[in-house]
C-alpha cells in the first residue's frame, strides 16, 4: 500500500473521560501509532467541557453524543450509545474524502458499532479485548452477564483478529469463546515512563506528609475498589504487616466496596493506619507512585495488571498476587514480589520482604524499572500493532470483499 | 426499483397485524415491477431464506440468545438485519434504492445505511409507543421513544394510514406535515400510490 494506513479506533472512554485502563491504552496507542505513520480517527463518548472534535498529538478525536437516549439499565445504555456512536462514525468515514481500511473496537462497549460498521463498509474489524464478563465475575451467572458474554463472543467471532495484552489472556480467550489460536495476537500493554521522570517533587517531605506521618512508610493500592481487584485482601494484609513495621496503608480509588472496606477498617480499629482518598488527579497519583515505599496490587482477576507496571515506571519496588497478566509482568526476587492471590498472610510476607530489607526493594525495583522501558514501551507497541494492521490488509486484499 | 423492507413480523412468523401488511404489500411491489426484499427475523422455525411470489424474503436471527428486555434483543438483532440489507445492497452491485422500515424496531440498522452508504429511507408507522404503553414514560418507554423519533428525524418521508396517526406523529414528535404521506392500504389505489413515494423518494437528493 503506497499511502499511509488509515485506522478507525472506537472506544467508549478517551481522556479526559477516564473510566478504566481502555482510556489511557486508546490515548497511548493512538498518539504513538500517529507518529509511527497510521493515520488515526478516534471515535469515542462525550465528556463535558471536551470538544466534539479535536487533533490530539496527530489523532483525530471525534465524541459523539452518548446520553441522547434514556435508558432502564447499564447494558440498555450500552446498546443505544452503540447507536448513536454507529450513525456517527457512519457519516464521518462517508465525510472522509479517503477510505478507513480498518475498524478497531476496543471492548464489548462498541461491538455493534464495530460490526455494523465492517459490513456496511466491508473493511476488516479487529478487537482488543481488554478483559470478559465471565472473568470479571469468576463466571456467568445471570442473564444480564450472559448477554454480555455472548455479545463479547459475537464480537471476536466478527473480528478478523483480535489482540490480547497478556499470554495469560490470549489462553482465557480463546477457552472463554472457543477461538482458533491464529485468529489470536498478543500485544502487550504499555506504560509511558517518560511521565514519571518529569514527575518532580518539589518538596517531598510536604508532599508526604499529607499522606503519612514521616515515621511511616508508604504501602499503596492504586484500583478500583470493586471485588476482583481484591482491596479486601489487602485491608486483612494491614495488622500483619504492622507487627513487624510501621507504616500508613493508602488506598486511591473509588468502587461499590468503598462503604463496606472502611467499615472493615474500622471494626479493626485501623482507622488511623488506613486512609481512603477517593479518586486522585493524575499529578497526585503519579506523585504518591513515586513516594510509596511499595506499590502492591492483590487483584483476584487480572487481565493485563496495568498498575504494576506504572508502579515500576514509577521506580516504586511493587508486590503482586502471582495470577493473570501480572504473573507475566513480574519476575520474582528480580523486578518484584509474587504472592498467592487472595491470602492475605501470603500479602503480608510480600510487603514485609519489601519494608524490611532495603537493599531488596533497590534492586527489584531498578530492574523493573529496565524492564519496562525494554518491553513495554508505547513506540515498540505501536510498531507491532502497525505490522498487525498491515498483515491483515494483506489477507483483506486476497478477499472476496477486496 | 430495488427495495428492501423491513419488518419484525412476516408470514409465518405472526405477532399482530403487519406480518400480513408487509405480506401484501411485498407481494403486490413484485406484480407492479419493483424489486422487493424482506429482511425480517427467523426464530429457527421459519428457515433462512425463500422467495414467496418473487419477493426475496431475508430472515436473520438473533446473535446474541440471552437477553434482559425487548431492547436489548432489537438492538443487538439491528446489526443481523443491518449486515443482510449490506450485502443485498452489495450483491445487486450497489444498486438499492430505498428503504421502507416498518415501525420502530429496525430504525438503526435503516439510520446507518443511509448515513454510509446514503441508501434514503421511508419510516412506515403502523402504531406508535405512545398509544401502545398508554402514555407510560419509564425510561424503557422512552428509549423506544427515543428510537421512534430518530426514525422520523432521518426518514426521508413517513407513511401513516389514517388522517388520525398523521395528527398524532404530528402532536407527539412535531414532524412537519408535509413529510408525511397518508396512504390508506384500504383504499383503492393503495400500491400505486405507495409506489409513487417510493419513485419520489429513491430519486430524492441524494447523489449516487
Amino acid at each position: 500500500m503506497n499511502r499511509e494506513i488509515s485506522v478507525m479506533m472506537l472506544t467508549w472512554e478517551f481522556p479526559p473521560r477516564i473510566i478504566g485502563g481502555i482510556s489511557p491504552h486508546v490515548y497511548y496507542l493512538s498518539k504513538s501509532l500517529a507518529r509511527n505513520g497510521v493515520k488515526i480517527y478516534v471515535v469515542t463518548c462525550d465528556f463535558p467541557g471536551a470538544p466534539q472534535h479535536e487533533n490530539v498529538d496527530g489523532v483525530e478525536v471525534f465524541r459523539i453524543d452518548s446520553y441522547k437516549n434514556p435508558s432502564p439499565d447499564f447494558a440498555t445504555w450500552v446498546y443505544l450509545m452503540n447507536v448513536n456512536m454507529q450513525k456517527e462514525a457512519a457519516a464521518l468515514v462517508n465525510s472522509l474524502g479517503e477510505t478507513v481500511d480498518i475498524f478497531h473496537a476496543h471492548d464489548w462497549l462498541v461491538a455493534d458499532v464495530g460490526i455494523g460498521l465492517k459490513h456496511v463498509f466491508r473493511k476488516p474489524l479487529l478487537t482488543t479485548v481488554h478483559s470478559t464478563e465471565i472473568g470479571r465475575r469468576n463466571g456467568i451467572h445471570f442473564d444480564y452477564e450472559r448477554m454480555i458474554h455472548e455479545t463479547e463472543a459475537w464480537l471476536t467471532y466478527e473480528a478478523w483478529k483480535v489482540i490480547c495484552c497478556s499470554d495469560y489472556m490470549v489462553s482465557h480467550v480463546r477457552w472463554a469463546f472457543g477461538l482458533p489460536h491464529d485468529k489470536l495476537d498478543m500485544i502487550p500493554n504499555g506504560v509511558n515512563a517518560e511521565v514519571y521522570a518529569k514527575t518532580e517533587i518539589d518538596d517531598l517531605n510536604s508532599f508526604r506528609s499529607k499522606f503519612a506521618l514521616p515515621e511511616e512508610k508508604i504501602v499503596l493500592f492504586v484500583g478500583r475498589l470493586v471485588y476482583e481487584k481484591g482491596v479486601h485482601v489487602f485491608v486483612n494484609a494491614v495488622p500483619k504487616v504492622l507487627e513487624k513495621t510501621n507504616a500508613k496503608f493508602v488506598i486511591v480509588g473509588n468502587g461499590y466496596m468503598k462503604e463496606q472496606l472502611s467499615n472493615l477498617v474500622r471494626g479493626m480499629g485501623l482507622a488511623h493506619k488506613v486512609l481512603f482518598t477517593g479518586f486522585v488527579d493524575d499529578e497526585t497519583l503519579r506523585k504518591l507512585q513515586r513516594c510509596a515505599d511499595v506499590s502492591v496490587v492483590p487483584s483476584l482477576f487480572e487481565p493485563f495488571g496495568i498498575v504494576a507496571l506504572e508502579a515500576m515506571a514509577a521506580k516504586s519496588p511493587v508486590v503482586v498476587s502471582d495470577t493473570g497478566g501480572l504473573s507475566e509482568i513480574v519476575e520474582h526476587d528480580v523486578t518484584g514480589v509474587k504472592v498467592y492471590p487472595e491470602n492475605p498472610d501470603s500479602l503480608a510476607w510480600g510487603i514485609k520482604k519489601v519494608l524490611l530489607d532495603d537493599t531488596y526493594a533497590n534492586s527489584i525495583k531498578t530492574n523493573a524499572h529496565k524492564k519496562i522501558q525494554e518491553k513495554y514501551n508505547w513506540d515498540k507497541i505501536a510498531q507491532n500493532t502497525k505490522t498487525l494492521y498491515e498483515a491483515i490488509l494483506k489477507e483483506h486484499s486476497k478477499s472476496v470483499w477486496a | 426499483m430495488h427495495v428492501i423492507i423491513f419488518s419484525w413480523e412476516y408470514p409465518p412468523r405472526m405477532v399482530g397485524q403487519l406480518a400480513n401488511h408487509v405480506a401484501e404489500l411485498a407481494a403486490r411491489l413484485v406484480k407492479n415491477h419493483t424489486k422487493a426484499y424482506v429482511v425480517t427475523y427467523h426464530d429457527y422455525l421459519t428457515g433462512q431464506h425463500d422467495e414467496p411470489e418473487g419477493v426475496k424474503t431475508y430472515r436473520v436471527t438473533n446473535p446474541v440468545r440471552t437477553h434482559i428486555g425487548v431492547l436489548t434483543w432489537v438492538l443487538t438483532l439491528n446489526q443481523e438485519v443491518e449486515r443482510a440489507a449490506a450485502n443485498i445492497h452489495y450483491n445487486i452491485g450497489k444498486q438499492l434504492d430505498l428503504i421502507d422500515a416498518h415501525d420502530w424496531h429496525f430504525i438503526p440498522a435503516a439510520v446507518t445505511l443511509k448515513k454510509a452508504l446514503n441508501i434514503p429511507f421511508i419510516y412506515s408507522v403502523e402504531s406508535l409507543e405512545e398509544h401502545r404503553s398508554h402514555g407510560a414514560n419509564s425510561p424503557f418507554n422512552m428509549a423506544i421513544k427515543s428510537i421512534e423519533w430518530l426514525g422520523m428525524y432521518e426518514a426521508e418521508k413517513l407513511i401513516v394510514k389514517s388522517e388520525w396517526m398523521r395528527d398524532e406523529v404530528i402532536r407527539l414528535y412535531k414532524v412537519p406535515s408535509e413529510k408525511i404521506e397518508v396512504v390508506s392500504p384500504k383504499s383503492a389505489n393503495w400500491i400505486k400510490s405507495i409506489l409513487e413515494i417510493y419513485k419520489n423518494t429513491a430519486k430524492g437528493g441524494y447523489p449516487r
